[in-house]
């Protein structure tokens, strides 16, 4: 980290992307006009699991503006399947083909895709698409997975369970006999699924003349999305252009390649037509990606004053029909990382993922998101059990700033982080002892509030080492480069592909920093693979960490050539001492800045126009690229404190009070920051309380539609109380943090813990989400307090 | 299938518009008309994305048929801001950071613009009353009452 | 999510638009506010040959008061009947009831006749309109009859409308100073159909005692059901907490609700049960300002 004091870096200026947005002239997938393009429908399952007997699409070929019906079989011949096959200990490998040729494995599988002069019609011919189905049995749910002669999902695997991993450090079974007591504890998360606003889509323009395929689309990943596209297609990666503008949320949902989107660029490469899909939202909730549908077990071995002797887990984990992604990815990390903030070095983990008739899962914003829940519910448990203050369990528990770094018993290494302190400012902010008196006076007057504490420890910026061993084709590393054009405006991109991140405005300030110029002169550019550099994208909470230091590092190289320049200019031996500031060349002396009188402009200028006035040996122009690898793991941390009441007559949850206190290093754009930090949460609070996607016994999704689908409105969330805190990353250049998931953490275990506080009275837990009123009224009936 | 003619008034601007009775005005705004503002998020009510002002009242275009609209004024957010100069409550989501993917946004704006003539001094609870006709995916929602509060105590 | 095709029609007088659905047959509908039919139409549940589109058809979008009632034209708004200052004071609980449908841009455009004509069992008019003893009036071709709530809605999205009948107006009692009436509802977000929902008028005599409860629950089954025995049972009862409980209590024991994936019929009787006591509760203390 540089010694010096940032002066854009930090800024709160207001975002550059809104104008367009704000007036509607923003440039999502859907708004870029295509002369002549067709539109793709897809024809999907209407059963969980069957067999496709035949297809006949004579009747939708028959109808005027049909312009063709593709299956499984045709797309064959066009495409290459998808191979998931890391070598990764206890996982399987996978194939699945670009649709179905033989059979249909979830409610909303896509068999067909007619493509027709526009979308009303396609989805009329979509209609007249006759399939004959052979029903096979549905796996509806992981017990039924794992269960004795039970269908198989994928049958080329041996069984459902498609992986499987054991770790244990310590010896957490002579833990558990010399404990005090032992606590267990269950925490079972419902599936949900991510909804961007903007569902997916794209559109395919295949040129014939120069065989060069462009695929506009809303990504995250637009170089490994490209990557996977070239290859599935046999077609080179210079055959390839993705385009990404504006797109309208991800959150994990804009990452992988999908079947449609394959299908439609080989659908336009067929037809040698521009070829569009948008996605309807029935087709979002049934078929896109779902997530987080997991149980957790925890058995913590405990001294009589709550300290924590050893831990136990085990995860089984319902990752739907296909893997797009390999199947132990997400759990892994829970597992890795579950311990957090808190000393303990005996643990063991199993973690089993199951195939199932449902729609395929992916990571969602905070793919490791039940693990504080499942940390701080053992917490509680423990608490619980001695009857000792919760707040008090976890003091005694975490470790303390002269404690790190610490290593956990996985071997991850957490450093630069203040869970005491974060913790410590949030309880103070909501005045926790005086909460447990009017709790109690509350209660005598039969209401019940609650109050929940979740510490979080945030695992981001996934180093490349967590990319290999995780078997994810990427890495951990970003690319970024910086021109200065003669006139001395500013170009820079990077790889990553912004969905709402104000990526724009938050590094143009890292560039404007690193080359002492106004952002406001700095335009980044975003989502074109020929002009942004191979970059890894937009997941795991990298961004304003492995691209701001990546940005950040080639804006000094920038500079360091640029005051080289100057410093020829001014006749000096070297350019110590010059520094640019405000895109003008001073020199400091003894503190004091004196004027040199050379601009940014007239550095620019030289460098291209004057290579004759450049430093011997110095090549001309102002281009520069470099790529940084961050370190294997970033860490920041949080506390959470959210205090509810309870409707215990109808079970229904109201939300009074929601502070965090988080701290993730120095902050790129306060702006920005804050947003993530409320949509975070708002996500983790949406989750755990009302989103669901249900599928019934036989494995039918009855989730077809936002009147199912329960995303939290404005009349559900508070008001959130932020305490910022910026303990820097010494790992990282800028000293900055991931951050935008632990949001999504911290709220599902804040919110759950005030609700099983509320619900102490009654001696009951909840172990379950969503925290329906459905579902605590289940757990109230018959109970008094 | 059929096709109608008939003529769309938007913005003050009209429009002869060719297409099925059946095609959604959300369509019709962003292919007929170009406008591309209006967007879509569900097409059956819910998330408010499409919302557009029909005579001044808000109307959620996905629920209505673009040749319905003969003889109504239509308003998209494309008329907001006038001369480059961002209406009030633009300015306001701008500087409170009230959008980030901003695909929700236009619904959201239309709705307030119609709102506040209505009730130019809305509570934080009636804002958010209104609000929750908008699913917002991104922000929480705080920072878009904080714009609609910062509009009102203006 | 595209509709179906269809023809569409856009009749400028009452009698066009019957002469339209006549000719139609079953294979047409009627196009009021849309924000039924419209996302059905969009997911392809219902595919009409033919729309008849009312809304340009002048003098069904009305508020007017006679001696003991209130007359609302079909095409009224669910926002004007919201806000209608005539409405609010001689049927309160059917202006609060309208304030809950969805939301504010949907309120803007839904009317009063579609909803009754859905029948959606969950839905707020059909609730009010059924407990409050409302009349419907549907013209067909050649003859306007009269139906009233208690036998207009008949199961799930059925009622005792004929195809090519329209409804033209709703006719409510006005209250009288002395009645309370309240409507709640609990669903699980502003703006989501009632899971339960339940509506009450009450009237305490001078003495305090019962004079006339009317009680109706939407939600629990397949459409609005009015206790009425139940409630006339309680007449002369000395009108407090202690009855409301009791009431409550037998609301909880008299209806049986339907079981969805979504929520068990447990879980909708015990929401009867709590409401009942609220709303009764509500609609009492309003009866004493
Ligand atoms: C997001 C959303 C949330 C909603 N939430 C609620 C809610 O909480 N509570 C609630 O009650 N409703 C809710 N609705 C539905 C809304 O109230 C509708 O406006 C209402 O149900 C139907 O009225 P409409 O005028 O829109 O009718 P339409 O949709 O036009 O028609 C509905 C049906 O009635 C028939 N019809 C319409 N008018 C007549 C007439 N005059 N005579 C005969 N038949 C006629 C039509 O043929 C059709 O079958 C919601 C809708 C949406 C999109
Ligand atoms: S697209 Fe119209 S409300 Fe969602
Ligand atoms: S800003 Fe992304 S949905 Fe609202």
């Amino acid at each position: 980290m540089p010694k010096t004091r940032f002066t854009q870096i930090g800024r709160a200026i207001p975002r550059r992307e809104d104008r367009r947005l704000l007036t509607g002239n923003g440039r999502y997938v859907d708004d870029i006009e295509i002369p002549g393009a067709l539109h793709a429908c897809f024809v999907r399952s209407p059963h969980p699991h069957a067999r496709i007997v035949r297809i006949d699409a004579k009747a939708a070929l028959a109808m005027p503006g049909v312009a063709a019906v593709l299956t499984g079989a045709d797309l064959a011949q066009w495409t290459t399947p998808l191979r998931v096959a890391p070598p990764i200990e206890g996982l399987h490998p996978v194939e699945m083909t670009t649709l179905p040729v033989d059979k249909v494995r979830f409610h909303g599988d896509p068999v067909a895709c007619v493509i027709a002069r526009d979308r009303y019609l396609a989805e009329d011919a979509a209609e007249r698409v006759e399939v004959e189905y052979a029903p096979l049995p549905a796996v509806a749910n992981a017990d039924q997975a794992l269960a004795e002669g039970t269908a198989l999902v994928d049958e080329s695997l041996p069984s459902n369970l498609v992986s499987e991993q054991r770790f244990s450090t310590g010896d957490v079974f002579a833990r558990r006999r010399e404990a005090h007591r032992v606590v267990e504890s269950a925490f079972s998360q419902h599936r949900q699924t991510h909804l961007p606003i903007e569902t997916r889509g794209c559109a395919a323009l295949w040129d014939e003349g120069r065989e060069h395929l462009t695929l506009h689309i809303g990504s995250q990943v637009p170089h490994p999305l490209r990557t996977q596209l070239a290859a599935r297609m046999r077609l080179s990666e210079s055959q390839v252009t993705i385009s990404s503008l504006d797109v309208g949320g991800g959150f994990g949902q804009k990452i992988a390649l999908y079947r449609e989107e394959l299908t439609v660029a080989a659908a336009s490469r067929h037809l040698r037509r521009p070829v569009r899909w948008r996605e309807d939202r029935m087709e979002n909730l049934l078929a896109a990606s779902h997530a987080r549908e997991e149980l957790c077990r925890t058995r913590a071995a405990v001294t009589d004053d709550g300290r924590l002797l050893g831990l136990e887990l085990e995860i089984l984990e319902d990752f739907g029909a296909y893997c797009f992604y390999p199947a132990n990815y997400l759990a892994r990390v829970v597992a890795m990382i579950l311990t957090g903030p808190y000393k303990v070095s005996d643990y063991a983990f199993v973690v089993r993922v199951v195939l199932t008739n449902k729609c395929g899962s992916g990571p969602m914003r905070a793919p490791m998101s039940i693990t504080s829940w499942v940390m701080e519910g053992t917490m509680d448990a423990i608490a619980r059990e001695l009857k000792l203050d919760p707040l008090e369990v976890r003091r005694r528990n975490m470790v303390a700033a002269a404690e790190l770094p610490y290593t956990m018993p996985t071997g991850e290494v957490i450093a630069d982080i203040t869970p005491r302190e974060t913790l410590e400012a949030a309880v103070t902010r909501v005045e926790y002892a005086q909460f447990r008196e009017r709790q109690a006076a509350a209660r005598r007057e039969g209401r019940y509030l609650g109050l929940g504490l979740c510490s979080v420890v945030e695992s981001t910026t996934y180093g490349s080492r967590f990319y290999k061993a995780a078997g994810i084709p990427g890495s951990g590393h970003e690319a970024a480069w910086v021109r200065i054009e003669p006139s001395g405006a500013v170009n820079a991109s990077l790889g990553l592909g912004a969905s709402g991140q104000g990526y724009e405005t938050a590094f143009s300030q890292v560039v404007g920093e690193g080359l002492g110029v106004d952002p406001a002169s700095v335009r980044i550019h975003l989502g074109n693979t020929d002009v942004a550099p191979y970059g890894m994208g937009s997941r795991g909470a990298r961004g304003g960490t492995a691209g701001g230091a990546t940005l950040f590092l080639c804006a000094r190289d920038a500079n360091e050539k640029m005051l080289a320049i100057a410093a020829k200019l001014l006749g000096f031996d070297s350019s110590e001492g010059l520094r640019m500031v405000e895109g003008k060349v001073v020199r400091e002396v003894l503190g004091e800045r004196i004027d040199t009188g050379i601009s940014f402009a007239q550095l620019a200028r030289t460098a291209y126009l004057d290579p004759t006035a450049l430093p011997a040996g110095m090549a001309p122009g102002l281009d520069f690229s470099r790529t940084y690898d961050p370190p294997p793991m970033t860490y920041s941390n949080a506390a959470h404190v959210c205090e509810v009441e309870l409707d215990v007559e109808t079970g229904a949850v109201r939300i009074l009070r929601y502070v965090v206190a988080e701290d993730c290093g120095t902050v790129l754009s306060p702006v920005v920051v804050e947003g993530q930090q409320h949509g975070a949460v708002a996500m983790g609070l949406s989750g755990a309380l009302l989103e669901h996607m249900l599928y019934d016994e036989a494995a039918q999704n009855i989730t077809g539609s936002l009147a199912d689908y329960l995303v939290a409105t404005a009349t559900d969330l508070p008001r959130f109380e932020i305490l910022p805190m910026h303990t820097p990353s010494r790992g990282n250049p800028v000293g900055t943090k991931g951050m935008a998931e632990g949001g999504v953490m911290g709220a599902i275990g804040a919110i759950s813990n005030a609700v099983n506080d509320a619900l102490a009275p009654f001696g009951v837990v909840a172990e379950r989400q969503p925290l329906s009123p459905d579902y605590l009224r289940s757990l109230l009936r018959g109970k008094t307090p | 299938m059929d096709t109608v003619d008939f003529e769309l008034s938007v913005n003050g601007e009209r429009h002869a518009v060719r297409a099925e009775p059946r095609k959604l005005l959300t369509d019709v705004l962003r292919e007929d008309c170009r406008l591309t503002g209006t967007h879509v998020g569900c097409e059956h009510g819910v998330c408010g994305a499409c919302t557009v002002l029909v005579d001044g009242r808000p109307a959620r275009a996905c629920l209505l048929y673009a040749v319905q609209m003969r003889g109504h004024e239509i308003t998209t957010i494309e008329a907001i801001a006038k001369d480059g100069v961002l209406s009030p409550l633009q300015q306001a989501l701008h500087e409170v950071h009230g959008l980030q993917c901003g695909f929700c946004t236009a619904g959201i704006v239309m709705t307030f613009e119609a709102y506040l003539k209505e009730n130019p001094r809305p509570t934080e609870e009636e804002i958010r009353d209104v609000l929750s006709g908008n699913l917002c995916r991104c922000t929480g929602y705080q920072n878009i009452v904080e714009a609609v509060l910062k509009v009102v105590h203006a | 999510m595209k509709p179906a095709p269809f023809r569409y029609h856009s009749p400028g007088t009452l009698d066009e638009a019957l002469a339209l659905l006549a000719e139609h047959g079953a294979g047409a509908k009627v196009l009021a506010g849309g924000q039924s039919l419209g996302p059905m139409m969009n997911m392809r549940l219902a595919q009409p040959d033919a729309l008849v589109d009312i809304n340009a058809i002048a003098g069904l979008d009305y508020v007017r008061e006679h001696e003991k009632t209130i007359e609302i034209g079909a095409l009224t708004r669910h926002h004007a009947i919201a806000t209608s200052p005539l409405v609010r004071a001689a049927c309160p609980l059917l202006a609060e009831a309208a304030r809950q449908i969805g939301h504010y841009a949907i309120r803007q455009r839904g009317t009063i006749g579609g909803s009754l004509a859905h029948a959606d069992p969950a839905a707020q008019f059909p609730l009010a309109c059924a407990t409050l003893g409302a009349e419907i009036t549907a013209a067909g071709a050649g003859r306007t009859r009269t139906i009233a709530a208690s036998e207009f809605f008949l199961s799930l999205m059925s009622t005792a409308l004929e195809p090519e009948e329209i409804i033209v107006s709703v006719t409510l009692p006005k209250a009288p100073t002395s009645e309370g009436q309240a409507y709640v509802q609990f669903s699980r977000r502003r703006g989501d159909f009632a899971i339960v929902a339940l509506a009450a008028t009450v009237r305490p005599d001078a003495g305090g005692h019962i004079d006339q409860v009317r009680l109706g629950v939407g939600g629990a089954t397949d459409r609005p059901m009015v206790l009425a025995e139940l409630a006339d049972c309680t007449r002369g009862e000395k009108a407090d907490s202690g009855w409301a409980a009791r009431l409550a209590k037998a609301a909880y024991d008299a209806v049986a609700p339907i079981d969805t994936p979504r929520v068990p019929a447990e879980f909708r009787r015990e929401l009867v049960h709590v409401l009942t006591r609220r709303v009764l509760v509500t609609a009492l203390e309003r009866a004493r300002r």
